[in-house]
């Protein structure tokens, strides 16, 4: 599904580059369920937002579903993410002067589906995520984890193939922590690929894959079962 | 999606209370003046252009490239010039004579039944052709355009007049009596429909021509000339190829009448008189120049209204543009999310401009209500009576087509700017609260405030000149002067009552002419030569005024030379007072005992000091005295200042026991000279307004800006406050930035309004200098002005605890 080769992502200041990236070759198979970890400064968020489009590597391929998107401007990648990967962000981002029910259907909005067709799709996440009370709430009225589940909702409803979440629990207490995380597990369940950026060894636990980022390069790629044996 | 879009908006713009108010109220004035002022133009542009047969309309001038005329082109002609237009020149399918300023009955008159004894003052007669109704396409209530006026004595009357006289009934074939001559009664042949409010021609009552001759062959001679012509071309004519035909009136007319009479003039006609056809519709705002009766706008002052509006109108998005990027910070991270949500750039420029759109449309609801609030006093500034034109087909449309177009005006910018914003950046937080494009900010809030010190600086010279004008020694003393108007109807009595008048113990003097330097009163243009010269040089041409023997003491002009008329009657018949520009274009450095010549010669007794009987606008001409053989159109009484109302009960009372018929009307002369500069004063009033209205407008943006700022700076300010900084260090601070950008302001407007207001001075040959300290008042007024706004927010974040300001953090 994703193939990374040779990635590097650098800054520039006078004549110094200094890379987060460096060297990078992942390969994800659809499907998975993998963490990215790493302490500060390690390069974790850079790599996810360049799998999800969001940046661009200075060097190296880029691959999704064969197509070269390292090849790709800005608007071809728009129109890729938007139809293939969801996001769910750690401060939850979520529109101030959109009620919950606006929030989740805004991306159905952008790929042009009509009114009535969204109602349904919307009603089911709602139902889904027990949330169907507070639909007509502004983020302000929710709680944390109220909020995040919004966000996973908004992220998961245009039916994504590849999930992206950077730290989804980072600003939740355990208990609304664990809630997300199961949910992701039910996702992954249902074959939905996901990479996770998250400091936490218990949330990684839920996935199959752990990579290990230091300095920019990935000093560690191993299966969940054999890492956790190893510990 | 657009609903989505409105949505949004529409909770925006609750959520930041203060900052919709200001944008929508700035934006909501700007539109109001903006509308009012469109409207006025348009009301000035369409003058005359309803006319069916339109482009074929024209009024004949003579054109003289004589530079000794202050007048170059001017409407009038000797009286046969009709019959020669109708019989000479196919091209033109018919044509007639109009005279509306005061000569035999044109002008104003008393009016009355010849049922009634009482008389009724009327303004508004003219003189006209049958053919005019044709030619100006009067509409008649009554009677037909071809028979109202085709037998003598007859007279149309304006529906407003028939409404008055004759209610509810036809008054055609009615007898009317004019000035108590019952020897020569009128009668009415036809109704017309009011004249619109947007034609330069004003008149009430037409009298016709049919029959008329003012003096034995009068008609057929080429001698005066008092008649302006109009007239309609057949279609497809070529207007330059007939001005050249008409130059056939000069050879075979106008010359031939001055060569038969030896006058030097001639040669001047010769070489300098050509004749243009004017489009009626270019007759209100292009006649600046042209000696007419009527009343004109003027296409430099429409323009110059209509550029303020744009201003007004530019200022009032300039706030609306700084407010909504200086916000933008908010509105980045919801730009960032909805890309990461799948937006496209272009739709999140749709979405800004939905908004901003939205915006407009309340500006402009709420616009259009306070310009209508406001009409009463904006009519009165502009001396206007324009209403609002709810009623019209295209009102509405055009409020919305405004409404697209300032909205997408206003908004362009922001939102290209907005959904700039690169989601990533966003999302990692990288960008800072105040958005710095302060350099493009400044140099909008620099373009408010020019604008703003400009129009303070015109109204403080409009103004200026305005005091200047009043207070300036005019060489004659107008304070205190009563004038008495319609007095040529006492006839033999002029002398009695005047005598009776000046027994009375609170007047002065006691004075009569026509002739009074104040507008609506008679003049009369006249060529001069030193006597035995009008064979050799082509002479000067002047005022003449006939004038009581004690009119130059009364009027308390001041004498240079000789002496002023003896008051006895039979005396210096034969006399002349001339003024001292008449006395330097003759060349005559003394002149007295001296002749001029004009058909008869005249003694010339006494020089009087220049006095402006006309617009300052325009230098003083050459002027002539007669004594007045008995009566005139006027009788001036001087009085005491104290107790005017009872002086005026006596006066009333006097005139009353002479004319018992007929209402005394009365003007002063102070007020009737302030009446020549009002549209000056008007100007000044505008101007005042608008600079009002800019620096209104500028300074509701710049609160905005400040309080926007003080959001931003709030952390910077509890750091220094406990660095150590005083209060005023940071009033200092946060207050100096502004002053800079009016400071620059000021700088870049002094030498525009420089130079605007040179030129408009040089309308006026009497006129101020523009001194160095309009701009410093102008500069300190708006800077104070700044400095108050800004000063609020400044106060608020000094005296703030920088611990609570810290705390969050």
């Amino acid at each position: 599904m994703i193939q990374l080769k040779n990635l590097e992502r650098y800054y520039k200041s006078g004549f110094q580059k200094s890379w987060v990236l460096k060297g990078i070759n992942l390969d994800v198979k659809q499907g998975e369920f993998i963490t990215i970890m790493g302490d500060s400064g390690a390069g974790k968020s850079t790599l996810l937002q360049i799998i999800g489009m969001l940046d661009a590597a200075n060097k190296g391929e880029y691959n999704f579903f064969d197509e070269e998107v390292h090849r790709f401007n800005e608007k071809k990648r728009t129109e890729l993410y938007k139809h293939y990967i969801g996001f769910v962000f750690q401060a939850y981002h979520l529109i101030d002067d959109l009620t919950v029910y606006e929030n989740i259907e805004t991306p159905l909005i952008y790929r042009g589906i009509k009114s009535k067709e969204r109602k349904p799709l919307v009603a089911e996440l709602l139902d889904r995520f027990n949330i169907v009370a507070k639909k007509d709430l502004f983020p302000d009225q929710l709680s944390g984890g109220q909020q995040q589940l919004v966000g996973l909702a908004r992220a998961i409803i245009g039916k994504p193939k590849l999930l992206l979440a950077d730290e989804p629990t980072g600003n939740l207490h355990t208990k609304q922590g664990e809630e997300i995380m199961k949910l992701f597990k039910e996702l992954h369940a249902e074959g939905m690929t996901i990479i996770q950026v998250t400091h936490s060894e218990k949330n990684a636990e839920y996935g199959d894959r752990i990579i290990y980022l230091e300095d920019g390069y990935v000093r560690e790629d191993k299966n969940v079962n054999e890492l956790l044996e190893k510990n | 999606m657009f609903r989505h879009h409105i949505k949004i908006g529409y909770r925006n713009l609750l959520k930041n209370k203060t900052y919709s108010a200001i944008k929508i109220g700035g934006f909501s004035i700007g539109i109001a003046a903006f509308l009012l002022i469109t409207l006025f133009v348009k009301e000035e542009l369409s003058y005359d252009q309803f006319y069916s047969q339109q482009d074929r309309i024209y009024r004949v001038l003579n054109v003289s490239t004589n530079p000794d005329f202050q007048v170059n082109e001017w409407p009038s002609f000797s009286a046969p010039i009709a019959n020669l237009l109708n019989t000479d020149y196919p091209e033109i399918e018919t044509a007639g004579r109009l005279i509306v300023r005061d000569w035999f009955l044109a002008g104003e008159n008393q009016f009355r039944k010849s049922t009634e004894n009482q008389n009724n003052y009327e303004e508004g007669f003219a003189y006209v052709d049958p053919s005019l109704l044709d030619i100006f396409e009067i509409k008649m209530i009554y009677g037909t355009r071809e028979e109202s006026l085709s037998k003598p004595f007859t007279m149309v009357i304006s529906k407003k007049v028939a409404d008055k006289y004759f209610p509810n009934q036809n008054p055609v074939g009615e007898t009317i009596i004019l000035n108590d001559n019952s020897e020569e009664p009128y009668t009415i042949g036809g109704v017309m429909q009011n004249l619109p409010s947007n034609t330069h021609l004003e008149f009430d009552f037409l009298l016709t021509f049919v029959g008329v001759e003012f003096w034995d062959g009068e008609q057929t001679d080429w001698c005066c000339q008092n008649y302006e012509p109009y007239l309609r071309v057949k279609p497809g004519t070529n207007i330059q190829q007939l001005e050249e035909k008409l130059l056939a009136i000069k050879e075979d007319y106008l010359l031939k009448e001055l060569i038969d009479t030896e006058n030097a003039f001639a040669e001047v006609v010769k070489n300098h008189r050509s004749f243009r056809l004017q489009p009626i519709e270019n007759i209100h705002l292009q006649s600046g120049v042209i000696g007419d009766n009527f009343k004109h706008g003027d296409l430099r002052v429409v323009q110059l209204f209509g550029a303020i509006a744009i201003f007004i109108l530019l200022l009032a998005c300039i706030n609306f543009i700084n407010l909504f990027t200086a916000k933008s910070a908010n509105r980045a991270k919801e730009v960032g999310i909805r890309k990461v949500a799948g937006s496209f750039k272009g739709e999140l420029v749709r979405q800004f401009l939905t908004e901003s759109i939205l915006y407009s449309g309340i500006s402009i609801a709420l616009g259009t209500t306070l310009a209508y609030l406001s009409l009463p006093f904006f009519n009165q500034l502009a001396g206007k009576n324009i209403h609002i034109p709810m009623d019209t087909y295209w009102f509405f449309p055009s409020l919305v087509l405004l409404t697209l177009v300032i909205g997408l005006l206003a908004g362009m910018y922001p939102s290209f700017y907005l959904s700039k914003f690169q989601p990533i950046d966003v999302l990692k937080g990288n960008i800072s609260k105040g958005i710095k494009n302060s350099r493009l900010r400044s140099s909008m809030v620099v373009f408010q405030f020019t604008t703003s010190i400009v129009l303070v600086v015109s109204a403080l010279v409009v103004y200026n000149q305005m005091q200047f004008i009043l207070k300036s020694k005019v060489g004659f003393d107008k304070e205190n002067l009563v004038l008495l108007h319609g007095a040529s109807t006492l006839g033999d009595k002029t002398k009695a009552f005047k005598e009776e008048l000046g027994r009375l113990p609170m007047i002065e003097d006691v004075t009569n002419s026509s002739s009074f330097p104040v507008d609506g009163t008679l003049r009369n243009n006249n060529q001069f030569w030193i006597n035995g010269q009008q064979k050799i040089d082509k002479g000067v041409s002047a005022q003449a005024w006939r004038v009581a023997g004690n009119y130059h003491s009364s009027m308390k002009m001041n004498l240079l030379k000789g002496r002023f008329f003896a008051e006895e009657t039979n005396r210096d018949s034969f006399a002349t007072i001339i003024n001292q520009t008449m006395a330097e274009k003759l060349g005559l450095e003394n002149p007295i005992g001296e002749q001029i010549w004009n058909g008869g010669a005249w003694d010339i007794i006494g020089v009087v000091e220049d006095f402006h009987f006309e617009n300052m606008k325009r230098e003083i001409r050459p002027l002539v005295f007669f004594k007045t053989r008995g009566n005139s159109a006027i009788i001036a009484a001087r009085i005491q200042s104290e107790d005017f109302s009872k002086t005026m009960a006596s006066i009333t009372g006097v005139w009353n026991k002479f004319m018992p018929n007929q209402p005394i009307r009365y003007s002063l002369l102070d007020e009737s000279y302030a009446e020549m500069y009002a549209e000056t004063e008007r100007t000044g009033n505008v101007f005042a307004a608008c600079a009002f209205l800019a620096i209104l407008i500028a300074c509701l943006g710049l609160f905005g800006l400040s309080t926007f700022m003080a959001e931003q700076r709030t952390k910077e300010i509890g750091v220094r406050k406990i660095l150590g900084a005083s209060s005023s260090n940071l009033f200092q601070l946060l207050t100096y930035d502004y002053l800079k950008l009016v400071f620059i302001s000021m700088i870049i407007g002094a030498p525009i309004a420089w130079y605007l207001m040179k030129k408009w001075l040089q309308y006026f040959e009497y006129r101020i200098d523009i001194v160095w300290w309009f701009f410093i008042v102008a500069g300190v007024l708006v800077a104070g002005i700044a400095l108050l706004t800004v000063s609020r927010q400044a106060l608020k974040l000094t005296f703030s605890n920088p611990v609570d300001s810290l705390r969050n953090e």
